[in-house]
This record gives C-alpha cells, structure tokens and sequence, in this order.
C-alpha cells in the first residue's frame, strides 16, 4: 500500500493505492501545524478501511508528500536570516537582478527588494573568468574575515553564488570549506552544486532561496518523519519535487527548494498518465482549479516542458528560482474570484479573489462579494445540498441577491445572464492563460486534450476546451486531487547539469564525452543509492542549445549518453533542428549551434502502469435526477444529474448534463458527450 | 452611426474582446521574444506588438515600450495605405523610415494588413523590433554625431512590400543581406518579426470568422468610447494650471551649445483635456538627436500617461482623443526634415520631452506627475563591436545592457531602479554579466550601485549604476555610446532635488582615470577600461518629508551614506550599522527636520 498526500493552501489530499485500486480523502489543511492536517487525512482514510491508525499506517510502504510549507515561508516572510557572498565587484546581483517590468504605466508598485538585503550581502575577493581561467585567485583570509563578521550578525544560512563557478567551481568550494570550519553549525548552498546554470542573478536567487529554507524545512520535515513513525508508519518518506518527480525527505532536507513548487509540478505527471490511458497519449493541456490559481502546464510526447524562469510571486516583481522545474503558468483565476463592474461599466472578474475566508457569498462566512463559486451555484451548475459531499450546504438566494447588486444591475442583466457572463469571462482568461503557455511551447490545442484537474475544474472546463478548440475534455476520477495522484506515479529522480559551450562548428568532442561521462556516473550512483530496487532505471540525456547569437536555450533529447562520429553530431544537430521548428514554427538549417548546457536525468520507476482505479459503486437505485442549470446560449434547460461514483463504463451522457461526486461537478454543456471511459476517467467529446 | 442617445455599451462583450485582442498581442509578442536571435530583441526586449482598426488607429498593444507604441504605427499604417491602396492578404510591409512615423532606422517594423475572405482590409498588425545593425556608416545603431542622413547611413524602407502572397520578396532580403553587418542575426530578427505578425494575422481573421467583423468594429468603438471616458476621468481629478518647462540636452557633436527644449503644458480639469505644446522648440539639427513625429507625440504622452497615476486607463486612439500634442514640420523635436537624421530618436532628445512634461504635471498638481528620469545612454548601455579571437575573430556587434538605471522618485512610490529612460519604462531587461562574458570577449570587471547619487525626496529617485569593462584577451574592443545627463541632471519635482549625473571615464593600463566626450566611440586594448556611471532618478517631494522609516531602511541598506541620511533627510540614528541595529530617535529627527527646514 502507497500514501499520497498533497497538502493544499485549503485541503490536504490523501490518495490511499492498495493494490489496484485507489481511493480519495479530503482534511482540512491546519496551518499553524500542517502535519496534524496530514494525520487527521490518514485518520478518514483508516476509518474508511475500519482500521486502527496504526495498524494502516502500519501496512503503507510508502508516504509519499507535497506541500506548501517552503512557498508558503518564502510569502510571508518567515525564512532563516540569510547572508549572501558573491564575486568581488558584483554586490547587486540580487539587487538589479534581470531587469524587466510589467504594466508600464503602473508606478504604484515599487521596485522589488532583494531578497538577501544588501548588508548581508559580502564581496568575496577572487575572479574566474568565462572560460575557467582563475583571473584573481580567492583570497581566504578575507573569506574568514566575513565569515567572523556573519557570527556577528548572527545570520542563520548562508548561499555563495560566485561569478562562473558553474565552469570552475574550486572557488565556491572552498569558500563552502572555509565557512565550515568557521561558521559551524550553519547551513551553507553553493550555486554551482545546488543549480549549475548560466546567468549569475538566477543561479544566485535560487542559491539564497535554498539556504533561507534550510533550517525550516529540516525542522518540519523531521517533525513530520518522526510523528508519522509514532503513528505506526515504518516505510519510507518521500517529497514530491519541483521537477515532477520524488525524493526522499532527507534529500530535500538538504536541498529544500526542491519542494517550493512541488504541488503544481505533479499535475502534468498526473496528466501525462491519463491522456496515455483515456485520450490515446494526445498532447495534454494540464488545468489545476484552485480556490485562489489556475495552474496550466502541458504534456507532448511525454515529455513535461521545463523552465528555468519559475517565479514566487508575480513575474518580475517576485524572486526568480532559476530552477529547473516543470512549466506551470500560473494566473489569478479560481473559483473565488471577485466579479465586479468597474467605473466604465465593464464587467470584470478578479484579480481580487475572496480565497477560503471569508471565500464566496454562498458560504455564509462573511464574504460580501459575489464569486465565481456563487455564479456556479446561481447557474444551477452547484447542487447547494451536495456541496463537498454534502458536508457543507451553500447560500443560493444570499449569492443572487450579492450578483444582482453588484453586477447584474449595473450591467442591465439578469441575474443568470450575469451569472453566466462571469464565467464566459472567467472562461476568456482561463484560455488566454492557455494560449500563452501553447504558444511558448509551440502545441497546437486542437492536437490536444484540456485535463481538467482540482474540485472547480468540471464547472467550465468543457467551456474552456471547446472555446480552445480541443480535441476534448478528460476529468480524470482523481481528478480533484490531481497532484496527489500524480505523486503516485512520479518516480524516483535526479537530475544533474553540467556547463560547457561549444558550437556545432567546432564541436569538442572529448570533453563533451566527458562531461557526458561524468553526468552518467551521478546517474549511476544515484540510481544504486536512492534509486535502488527500482522496476526499471532510464537515464535520459539532454542539451540546452541555441542558434548561435539567439539568448535562450532550448532543451533537445539527445539520442545516447555519447557523441562518437560526426554522424552523431548531424542526428544531434536535426534533433535541434527539428525542436526549434516544433516550438518556434521555424528553423533554420544553415546556423550554427552553440550547446551550453548538458543534463542527465535518471528516473528509477516504482510501479508499473500509472496508478490504480476508483472501483466504481455500484447505483443506489435512486430515481435519476433533474435540474435546471443556465447556459447563456440556451437559457434555462432540463438537465440529467448523474452520480460520478456509480457511472458505468462506457454508457454516453449526453449534454446538457450535470456529473456530480463528492469531490467535484462537472458541466456537460449542450452538443457535448461524456463517457466513463474503460480506466475510468470522464472522456467528454464536442459535436 | 449612433442615433440621439449612444446605446448602453455592452459591458460583458467589451470586456470579453478586450481581453481577446489582449491576448493576440501578447501571442505576438511571445511569438518574437522566443525566436528572435539578437541580444537585443531576445534578452534586452526592445520590440513592440499592436494591433490597429483598419483606419489606422491604436487599439490593442502588448505591454511593450511606450516610445514604441502611442504614436507612429498609426503614422506607419496610413503610410502603407498611401502607397498600396489595394492591400491584399499576405501582404506584408517592411517600414522603417523616420520620416513616416517610425522611430530612428534601427527600429525595423514590419506591417500586415488583416484581409477578410471577402478581401476587405480589417485590421493591421505591426510589430517593431530594433536591429542589432542597420546598415549604418560606423558599427551601432545610434549614431549622435552624424551631420545627415548620408552620414547615418542607416537603409531606409519606405512601406516596402517584403512579402506578397506571404512569400519574401528577395531582392529586400538581398539588399538588408548586402549592407547589415551580422546579415544571419538580422535573418533570425527578421523571421522572428514575420512569424510575430503572422500570427497575430492569423488569429485575428478567427477571431473576426467567428465573431463577425461588424461585431469587431462595434467592439473597437465602444473600446475606444470607454477608454476615452476612463482618461476624461483620470484627468478631472487633477487641478487645472499651466506650466511652460525647460530642459536642455548636453552639448554633442553637431550641437556645440546643446538642445533647449521648451514644453508648454496645458491641463483643463473641466474639459477633461491635456495639451503639450512643442512647438517653440529649435528646427532640425546637424545630428543624429533630432525626434520624429511619432516619437516627439508619444515623449509626451508617456509623460501624460505616467502621470496620471492611474494605470487603469487603457491606453489606444480612444484615450488618445484627450490629449492634444503639438508639434511643427522641421523642428528637432517635432515633425523632421529629410535628410536630418533621426539616429538616436527613441531616447535622448524623448527623454528631454518627457521629463519636462512629467515635471510640470507634478509642479501643477500635487500627488501627481513625477521627477525627471535619468538620461542616458553611458557606456554602459554603449554598442560593443570588434573581432571575436575566441571564434576565429568573427565580427561582432551589439547594444549591451550592462549598467543602467534612472527611474524617477512618484507621488507614490520610489524611482523604479530598472526603468532605463522614460520611454522604456523598464520593459527592457538588463544584460547577466555571464551572457555578456560569453556572448563577447568582454570582462565586467564590477558593476554596482552608487550611494549618494538618488535624486532626494520624500520619494527618492534611482541611484546611478557604475561600471567597468572592457576587452578579453587578444581584442580590440570599441564601444559606441551617446551619453547625455553628463552636464544636466535629471531634476527633482516639488522640491526634491536631482539625481546624479551620467559619466564615462577610461581606465588606463597604469590604473589612472581620464575623462571620456559624453558622445564617443572608445577603442580599448585588453587591460584598458571603460568606466560608465548612469544618471539618477530625480527625486519627488521634500527630503525632509520622507518618511523616516524609508530614509533607515535606504541607509542600512547603502543606498545612502550616514552623513547624507542627516544632512539631506535630517535623520538621526540610534544604534550601530556594525550590529545591524539602527533605528530612529524619532524626537532628534523631527527636531533636526525643523531645523534644516527653517535653515533653507
């Protein structure tokens, strides 16, 4: 039996596999002790197999885990004192970062501060150049002099981030020796071990950021090892990563920026299953519904897209990680976004959102300004009585009354007509979000099937879908806790880089052997240590290349782990080639290449085929139920209302229709068809 | 036509199609960033996408350079039509003449028509992207000292056809082939630019398929009504009032005394209307300064836009329509003459409109307009040229980010350190130093803040950036650079003062410093340097008005020195920088404060 849990900014996910079969719990997440949000997931989950905890936690061989808990301390301020040592004559790496500035018109929001301050902040006396050469050789008395001055300051982390250390990374080592034997007892990241990619500011970045949540993630971490053995748990603890895949606790103890975006990584793991199982391996736009964000990532071919531009906080105005991790756009979209018209009478919906508390006006919490959620409930989508199961009954009439005055009169409509242009507006931003991340990664929505993941999603991602153009719509049966289902199937991974340029002109061949060599040799014993016991070990190479003069690289698949003749040379340069063009919709065959950085990634597989099933219940017998729901194309219609649970495999739905479980509704507009496919997701095509 | 009574706008429609034609430009824009080649378009940004009615008006823009987009593609547009009235789908337009609403040479623009299946023109898609090379005489794109447009040397397209039946026209790709340097850079540039405007072409004509295009141009009008409203708005809450400003730029090859530039700024709360007048202003110059019609108007509205404080007006011909900018034919920062050349016109002549123009808002309406941007462009932000040794000393040539800062002190907040200039706005990026190194044989030996030189305010300006580089081994290294604010200062605005001045300075091998010409192209061997100091922000509001917690914060922080936190800001600490433990006495602060006010 494996455990998967997911803890949310509102709900902590479990999913329990025990054998093939998978089910689902939702707890309340408990932020001023999230573990305990953990145990009390576990706590529904034995009560529901009519066990004593410990003799369930006892049966689990694996506690795999996700969490909000690094991000969250980053957001609100609440990480180690952290100091900051850079090359000689560069103090402001963090300070004038990359530059760039959104909404040009917009000076109320001020320049971001740098997220080391500048009096933590230490010129380290030494100089590599770009090529590796030693320009000034490192000055160690002066390192030890600062590290006196950090005991001073009392600072509790420190992140080293030096001028090309990811060609020669003596200098950064030791300095990391000095500050060991000077500074003990404080935790220390050096750039070119934790992250070894070009451009200093965000090498630097995700180096402090990494130290910063060091002392505070091995605590909780710990904490949290140690309350799960007490529970009975004996099997092993895993973190999901930033990359989409697992590690084990004590790995991201040492290195915890793995986990900041862990939750959103898993989405597309999730989806690259379920598309492979229920839409024929079609490339897959990945939508994570929150309450406050709306997630898109994307799958082709299997393959998860990268980015080294993740930010926390908003683009250019947050901090940038510089890490490697699974492309996730992020907007301001969820079912808690505020609907409003603004002074020139236009209807607008968020950025503002009403969050969990005090959430929509139909929660009865307080919250005063109609939602999202609210128009769902208004338009019939939401069954007030079955709201989560039925655990929580919802204010229709309170949630009118909100839109009317708010939005409805001021814009002549009526109230369901108001409703139902919220959500078309909510649907516009949502596709607009889509379109762009299509676009940077060159995929073609109507290839591609919208996978539609979190408690909101079904309410319009068959809106979504069609205005995209997809090929369909698939609710995945764990689609409301996507992330934790995805954390099922990750596998165990790593992932090592190492940086050298050099162009298809002259292309080095021996040393870029051997760097290759050295990646594989990591991979090796890293698939011997954590990896050990695997079903199947792949070790998969990649380039980040580029036209030569472009800026940005690309990641190409290499074919093997070696480059011997220039006719592996040429199938590497068409791989480039023919990436470009599938991106870009250009290429250019006569340009040179210029490869910078080379990567190796070693993936140790768990289980064979994904994750189990929802068995599915058999129906209660009850009469079939009916409701009207509201579709501004429609207007008011007489629509089925079917039990998600008890939904038999291949028998069609035809819209307009209502799919409700305890954890999610799903809107099956007009001229649409849903089908429970064989693996059990909700396969919706249009006419 | 609309009868006696306008009916209601539709509101949820509206703000559907907006949000549309937002998220077109902005797939143009993504479409350009990731495939263009150059350092400037791929890492520095400098390129803008928008989208226009069929008559030639600004409707939607990506968020992109200002100077790029308020006024000139409509220019552009009408200049296309002039030419080809018959425009045809698959057409497209390489435009870059100054003298027809571009912005300088550098700026290449390339212009599709939106055709409907019926053939009927509906819109126009533009995307300008500046060129590492265009073609000039010497190795930059911004040529100060040039005496005409010969002297530039820049290839001016006047609405080329480069595309019919959306296959390349060869004899232009021949003649930009034939006289860029870095011919493959601009090829990759280019294509990047036709693949931006392509598409949004293509989205453009679904759009209208599945909207109807009657829908489209109901939706332009009521956008245009609504943002026109927005901006009546925005401007009746500030005071009405006149102020007529002067700004100067610095003396340069060709202008031995400088620029006077005269702004007349005109605000009428009632009517809801802002007017600049230009036009008692110099005529057109024997350098490469002068402005172009469509960067001389949008200097001045950046300036109106920035000081409003209100980003929620949208910003298109319907906004547009409450501003009155006034400019003459043959006037440095006006309408220019052929052949003038108009080599550096997105920058540093704008930056004299602007600023003036932000300033007298400010000086007119308390809580509103802002200080002075920093001039530029040092070193720092120079065109780097030479032969690479690293690759079989292959030519190379590129505008470098390196060290550029400027943002101006607002009623509201602090000057924003990356804006550039005023008609950037901070949407460029700023160059890693390990991108640089790599890209050139270059060495940035430092780059960093300069404490002390914030234009000072109760909302400070940015402080200037310093830096020093120079070549690798084996290189001979020439920077191009035209570096105005070396004699006037970006000012201060309602009593804050000014920020610090721009410099450049060479490094000789013995480690000694000599002055460089603010406009001027170094050659330096290895163990030689340049050394580039950009102008501050000026500041906005009393010093003595800052609020004290920001003075502490920008002393523990170095942003200021000890002395000038108490002898500019009259700040009084308690506690020690060493321990990291200063705080304020709040009674000797305020005692200071009303002494140096009292004092001054």
């Amino acid at each position: 039996m494996r455990l998967a849990c997911d803890t949310g900014g509102t709900f902590t996910d479990l999913v329990v596999e025990d054998g093939n079969e998978i089910r689902l719990f939702k707890a309340s997440t408990t932020p001023d002790d999230p573990v305990r949000g953990v145990l009390n997931a576990l706590a529904l989950a034995a009560e529901h197999y009519g066990e004593e905890q410990r003799s369930f936690l006892g049966k689990a061989e694996m506690f795999i885990h996700g969490t909000t808990r690094a991000i969250n301390a980053i957001l609100t301020g609440n990480t180690a004192r952290t100091a900051f040592l850079t090359t000689e004559g560069h103090p402001d790496v963090l300070v004038i970062r990359e530059g760039g500035r959104i909404e040009p018109f917009n000076f109320t929001v001020p320049y971001p501060e740098p997220y080391v301050p500048r009096r933590l902040t230490f010129e380290v006396p030494e100089r590599i150049e770009a090529n590796g050469t030693v320009r000034k050789p490192l000055d160690e008395a002066a390192v030890i002099a600062i590290a006196e001055k950090l005991k001073a300051l009392k600072v509790e982390a420190v992140g080293v981030c030096l001028l090309w250390s990811i060609v020669n990374g003596e200098h950064e080592k030791r300095v990391g020796d000095l500050l060991a034997k000077h500074l003990p007892g404080v935790p220390v990241t050096l750039s070119h071990e934790l992250n070894p990619t070009l451009r200093e500011y965000r090498r630097a970045s995700a180096t402090v950021i990494d130290a910063s949540l060091k002392p505070l993630m091995f605590q909780y971490l710990d904490s949290l090892t140690n309350r799960l053995r007490e529970a009975g748990f004996t099997g092993r603890t895993l973190m999901v990563t930033s990359g989409g895949g697992i590690m084990d606790a004590e790995a991201v103890a040492r290195a915890p920026i793995h986990s900041i975006n862990s939750g959103p990584a898993m989405a597309p793991v999730a989806g690259r299953y379920y598309s492979d199982r229920d839409f024929d391996g079609l490339a897959a736009i990945v939508a994570d519904t929150g309450g406050t964000t709306y997630d898109v990532s994307l799958v082709r071919d299997g393959r998860i897209p990268w980015t080294r531009e993740t930010w926390i906080g908003q683009r250019f105005r947050g901090h940038m990680t510089g890490f490697p991790s699974v492309d996730v756009k992020s907007i301001g979209a969820g079912g808690g976004s505020i609907a409003w018209v603004d002074d020139g009478g236009l209807l607008r919906v968020g950025p503002q959102s009403a969050g969990s508390t005090p959430g929509p006006v139909s929660y009865g919490k307080g919250g005063a300004e109609p939602t999202v959620t609210d128009c769902s409930l208004i338009l019939g989508y939401i069954d007030p009585d079955f709201f989560l199961g039925g655990t929580m009954v919802l204010d229709r009439a309170a949630a009118a009354t909100a839109l009317k005055t708010k939005v409805a009169d001021k814009l002549g409509l009526s109230v369901e007509e108001a409703a139902a242009a919220v959500f078309t507006l909510a649907t516009e931003k949502m596709v607009g979000a889509i379109d762009e991340i299509t676009v940077n990664q060159g995929i073609d929505p109507a290839t591609a099937v919208l996978i539609g993941g979190g408690g909101a999603a079904g309410l319009n991602a068959v809106a979504v879908g069609r205005r995209l153009g997809c090929a369909g719509v698939l609710i995945p049966e764990a689609g409301s806790v996507l992330s934790a289902a995805g954390a099922l199937m990750s596998d165990v991974s790593s992932d090592y880089a190492q940086m050298l340029f050099t162009t298809s002109r002259r292309f080095a061949f021996d040393e870029v052997n051997g760097v290759l060599a050295g990646l594989e040799e990591r991979c090796r014993v890293f698939a011997q240590g954590p990896g050990a016991g695997a079903l199947k070990v792949t070790v998969e190479f990649s380039v980040e290349a580029r036209y030569a003069h472009q800026i940005w690289e690309i990641e190409v698949p290499m074919a093997s782990g070696r480059l011997d003749s220039p006719a592996d040379l040429e199938a590497l340069k068409q791989a480039f080639h023919d990436t470009h063009q599938s991106i870009f919709e250009i290429n250019d065959p006569g340009s040179d290449i210029e490869f910078v950085t080379w990567r190796a990634k070693v993936q140790c597989q768990l289980r064979e085929g994904g994750t189990g099933q929802l068995p599915i219940q058999k129906a209660d017998g009850a009469a079939l139920e009916r409701r009207d729901i509201y579709f501004s194309r429609t207007g008011w219609v007489d629509a089925e209302v079917v039990r998600f649970e008890s939904m038999p495999s291949g028998a069609p739905v035809a819209g307009p229709a209502i799919i409700e479980s305890s954890f999610t509704t799903v809107v099956v507009d007009p001229d649409t068809n849903a089908v429970r496919t064989q693996g059990g997701g909700l396969r919706i095509t249009f006419q | 036509m609309h009868g006696q009574s306008p009916p209601r706008r539709d509101g949820v429609k509206t703000a559907i199609l907006a949000s549309r034609f937002e998220s077109i430009a902005r797939k143009m824009q993504n479409t350009l960033f990731r495939t263009a080649r150059s350092g400037i378009l791929n890492t520095a940004h400098d390129f803008s996408c928008v989208i226009l009615t069929a008559d030639c008006r600004l409707l939607a823009a990506a968020e992109s350079l200002p100077s790029h987009t308020l006024v000139g593609p409509d220019i552009m547009c009408r200049t296309v039509k002039d030419y080809h009235p018959h425009l045809k789908a698959g057409d497209c337009f390489l435009h870059n003449s100054p003298y027809e609403g571009n912005s300088h040479a550098a700026d290449h623009c390339l212009i599709a028509p939106v055709v409907d299946d019926q053939g009927v023109l509906r819109f126009f898609v533009l995307a300008k992207a500046h060129q590492a090379d265009c073609g000039n005489s010497r190795p930059t794109t911004y040529l100060g000292d040039v005496a005409d447009l010969y002297e530039e040397g820049a290839l001016i397209f006047s609405a080329a056809r480069v595309q019919t039946a959306y296959k390349d026209n060869q004899d232009i790709i021949r003649m930009c082939r034939a006289r860029i340097r870095v011919p493959e850079q601009w090829w990759g540039d280019y294509l990047a630019t036709l693949g931006s405007v392509r598409i949004g072409e293509r989205e453009l004509l679904e759009l209208g398929r599945s909207f109807g295009w009657g829908e489209l141009e109901t939706y332009a009008e009521a956008w245009f009504d609504y943002s026109e409203e927005k901006m009546a708005e925005a401007i009746s809450r500030l005071p009405s009032g006149r102020r007529v400003l002067e700004s100067a730029h610095d003396p340069f090859p060709g202008v031995p005394v400088g620029i006077p530039v005269r702004v007349d700024v005109v605000i009428d709360a009632e009517a809801g209307r802002i007017g600049v007048d230009l036009t008692d202003n110099p005529d057109c110059q024997p350098c490469g300064l002068n402005l172009t019609e469509g960067t001389s108007m949008s200097a001045a509205m950046v300036a109106i836009y920035n000081g409003l404080i209100d980003h929620t007006v949208p910003v298109n011909a319907g906004s547009f329509r409450r501003i009155d900018v006034k400019v003459r034919e043959n006037c440095c920062v006006g309408i220019p003459k052929h052949p003038f050349s108009c080599s550096v016109a997105t920058t540093n002549l704008a930056d004299r409109v602007s600023n003036p123009v932000q300033r007298a808002i400010a000086e007119i309406a308390p809580g509103f307009g802002m200080a002075e941007t920093g001039p530029i462009q040092p070193p720092g932000m120079g065109v780097i040229s030479g032969l690479d040794p690293r690759n079989e000393n292959e030519p190379f040539v590129n505008q470098i980010h390196v060290a550029v800062t400027g943002g101006a002190g607002t009623p509201v907040t602090d000057g924003f350190l990356s804006i550039i200039h005023a008609g950037n706005a901070g949407m460029c990026r700023i160059d890693c130093i390990e991108v640089d190194e790599l890209h050139h044989p270059i060495i940035i030996k430092s780059r960093c803040l300069v404490p002390d030189t914030e234009g000072a305010g109760s909302f400070r300006g940015a402080p200037s950036a310093r830096a020093e580089f120079g070549p690798a081994e084996d290189c001979t290294l020439k920077v191009l650079y035209t570096a105005d604010g070396t004699i006037t200062p970006a000012l201060g605005a309602r009593g804050g003062t000014a920020g610090g001045k721009s410099r450049a300075q060479k490094r000789e091998r013995d480690g000694s410093l000599t002055d460089l010409p603010p406009c001027h192209g170094a050659v330096l061997e290895p163990g030689e340097w340049i050394v580039s100091y950009s102008s501050g922000g000026g500041g906005y509001g009393a010093p003595l008005r800052r609020d004290p917690e920001r003075v502490l914060h920008d002393l523990r922080e170095g942003w200021i020195t000890p002395e000038r936190a108490r002898s500019i800001y009259g700040l009084v600490t308690t506690g020690a920088a060493d321990d990291d433990s200063l705080g304020i006495d709040r009674a000797a602060t305020e005692a200071l404060r009303m002494t140096l006010t009292t004092s001054t």
